[in-house]
């Protein structure tokens, strides 16, 4: 049996997908990047493997993305997370339909992504010049609220009153005007809220410049936050589909390029 | 604290280290990473190499005329016996320079250049400079330059090129210019010297003309970064010596298209350049274009394609038509953003996508060069009418930032891999 092995190796966490012949997901694993992505990542692999109890020589194809991509030697093919992403926002939404656009959110960066109907990358637009509205974005102001990341979206949902407004999306100025916020006694939940819906307006905004069309798919870890995906929508005007791990799209779309690429390799080739 | 034996470098040894370690950096790039490397190129990354990391002076019997600019008729400083030096700099470490002399948000070319001029680490130190006023933050450098003592001159420039009126304005500065040139050289200008400068630069310029051609080919036999290597020499070099080194590397290049030797891939796609202009070191961006496994086959920069591509078109050879003719090349033929309206400039990217058959254009703006971040908007409208990819950058010159940016070159690099595909 072959299997095909994409590897994302973000600037927060590395996540790889392992998928069979039919780009079916068979397994997957999310560990944080830390300050050693190839190391971390070979020990991701490795005990991904272990777990699904397939042997490296198994393994028919590898692709890696994300930053750290290059440093990744032992893949057979490296790609952009870009192209990464709608390969595997399409194959992923399969059966729920046809995906125009892709939001990303993701540790450090955020990106639109607009896709013709053949599911070609006709435009994307990136915002990369700092973690403002990222994941990242979502740690300080949960640390600073005291609550977990993951309690957001709980949060989010019990908000009552009108989202207050964060002027700020960069994480280091964000944090002195939430403790305004908190100084001048506004509750937890209204400030989560007013988090999403900034970072909401924000996504948009980037959204708009490579144009809205249906279906949009959004995914990165931030997506799991279900209070964000609201906001979203509500600023969208539009529903949005979250897909089941929001975090390996991109990783899922690399092992589907691998199962492509090594369908079209040469039988000679594929011996070696 | 006195036992504490070290030595401590003075500034100007410290920024001549630093920018030796940027020019070599990205020397021994070109020399090592890309397949099949052209002999010829090898002038002239010895020339950056021994003017920026050996410190060698190129012109110590000549009087050295610094440019702003490239609207400074080069042909009336041949003329006049000086040696046009242009004074666009694209060091990091002269950026970090100017930044204490410069608002945070300006230009990093122009912080580079007041930079340059602040530390006076030249090998070719100019003896006068002329300041065209084209941008605006151009324009009010020179005020910063000259408090260091240099001599800066103004020439007036303006700001559109549609009107006679502006025409007219134009050719009485060029004529202002040879006169404070000739006054300042203690030389007169005649019809030989000067028709004589106008026939070796348009040479010059015609060799330029060849080198393009061969970028048509199919198989293209030479990088765009060593086009911007060779055109960027032509700010400082000996023009002889220039002109020697081109032939030289047109002879090879004849010989590799004869041969079929390419330095692109075999689905590399072809890019056509534009925006702020790479000057060395500063290669940035088209290094990560070329390192993406995607050839730059022209472009529109006012560093390489713009300094070359018209010629001054002299129907008498009198010395009055000759001035006007000059002035005509620097103002009419020019695209840069300055100008109130830029059809022009739109209509030779298209041109010259059409004409080397590129399949995107990379377009680049300086964060803080406001013009060319303002006309990315007509720019970008224009190209989606032609149904012309393009992709709009913003940098600076910090050697950071690669990895964001790399991201989003090679995602437009594999979408135009794809779009090849389809159409086959």
């Amino acid at each position: 049996m072959n299997y095909f092995v994409g590897i994302d190796i973000g600037s927060t966490a590395i996540k790889i997908t392992v998928t069979d012949e039919h780009k079916r997901l068979v397994g997957f694993k999310i560990n944080a990047s830390g300050s050693m992505f190839y190391k971390y990542a070979k020990e991701t692999l490795q005990s991904l493997l272990d777990e699904l109890h397939i042997s490296q020589d198994d393994i028919a194809y590898t692709v890696a993305t994300g930053y750290g991509r290059k440093l990744f030697k032992e893949a057979d093919e490296n790609i952009s997370e870009i192209t990464a992403n709608a390969i595997g926002a399409q194959e992923a939404a399969r059966e729920y339909g046809e995906i125009k656009t892709i939001i990303n959110i993701g540790g450090q960066d955020s990106k639109a992504i607009s896709l013709d109907s053949e599911g070609n990358v006709v435009n994307f637009a990136m915002n990369d010049r700092c973690a403002a509205g990222t994941g990242k974005f979502l740690d300080v102001v949960a640390m600073n609220l005291e609550i977990g990341v993951d309690e957001l979206s709980d949060y989010h949902f019990k908000s009552t009153g009108t989202p207050l407004s964060i002027s700020s999306t960069c994480a280091v100025f964000a944090e002195s005007e939430i403790i305004g916020l908190l100084g001048s006694n506004h509750s937890v939940e209204d400030i989560v809220s007013g988090v999403h819906y900034s970072i909401a307006k924000r996504i948009v905004k980037l959204v708009k410049r490579v144009g809205i069309k249906e279906n949009v798919y959004f995914d990165g870890g931030p997506a799991l936050n279900a209070g964000l995906v609201h906001a979203i929508e509500n600023e969208l005007g539009k529903k949005i589909f979250v897909p089941e791990y929001p975090q390996i799209t991109t990783s899922f779309g690399a092992a589907v390029l691998a199962c492509d690429a090594f369908k079209n390799m040469p039988e000679v080739e594929r011996e070696f | 604290m006195n036992n504490i034996n070290h030595n401590i470098e003075s500034p100007k040894e410290k920024q001549n280290r630093h920018k030796a370690m940027e020019a070599i950096k990205l020397l021994n790039t070109l020399r090592e990473d890309f397949k099949a490397p052209i002999s010829s190129m090898e002038y002239f990354y010895d020339l950056f190499e021994r003017v920026h990391c050996k410190h060698e002076s190129l012109h110590d019997d000549k009087t050295k005329i610094g440019t702003m600019c490239i609207q400074i008729p080069s042909e009336i400083i041949y003329a006049l016996d000086g040696v046009p030096i242009r004074l666009c700099n694209g060091f990091y470490t002269d950026d970090e320079i100017g930044s204490d002399l410069m608002p945070q948000k300006a230009c990093p070319l122009i912080k580079a250049t007041v930079g340059h001029f602040a530390s006076g680490n030249f090998t070719d130190k100019p003896d006068i400079v002329f300041s065209p006023t084209t941008c605006d933050q151009k324009t009010k450098a020179g005020v910063t330059i000259e408090s260091f003592g240099y001599k800066l001159i103004d020439i007036d420039f303006p700001r559109t090129k549609e009107s006679e009126a502006s025409r007219e304005y134009w050719r009485r500065s060029v004529k202002q210019f040879a006169v404070e040139l000739s006054r300042f050289q203690g030389k007169k200008l005649t019809r030989t010297s000067l028709k004589n400068a106008i026939k070796k630069i348009g040479y010059a310029q015609s060799l330029y003309h060849k080198l393009s051609e061969f970028r048509k080919n199919e198989l293209v036999p030479i990088l765009g970064l060593d086009v911007f290597l060779v055109t960027n020499a032509f700010f400082f070099d000996k023009i002889d010596n220039w002109i020697e080194a081109t032939e030289k590397l047109l002879s090879e290049l004849e010989i590799r298209a004869k041969e079929k030797i390419t330095v692109s891939g075999k689905a590399s796609p072809r890019i056509v350049y534009t925006g702020s202009p790479p000057i060395f070191p500063n290669y940035k961006i088209p290094l990560i274009v070329e390192q993406s496994d995607a050839i730059i086959v022209a472009d529109e920069t006012c560093s390489s394609n713009r300094m070359f591509n018209d010629m001054v078109a002299v129907d008498e050879w009198n010395i009055y038509d000759m001035m006007d003719s000059i002035s005509d090349k620097y103002l009419k033929a020019c695209t840069c953003p300055i100008f109130t309206k830029n059809e022009d400039r739109i209509r030779r990217v298209i041109q010259l996508v059409r004409a080397y058959k590129a399949d995107g254009v990379v377009y680049q703006a300086f964060a803080g060069c406001t013009v060319y971040e303002m006309e990315q908007r007509s720019v970008l409208e224009a190209m989606e009418k032609e149904g012309i990819p393009i992709i709009y950058l913003e940098s600076d010159y910090s050697p950071s930032q690669g990895g964001q940016l790399s991201t989003r070159v090679e995602a437009f690099i594999e979408s135009l891999k794809n779009r090849r595909r389809m159409k086959k």
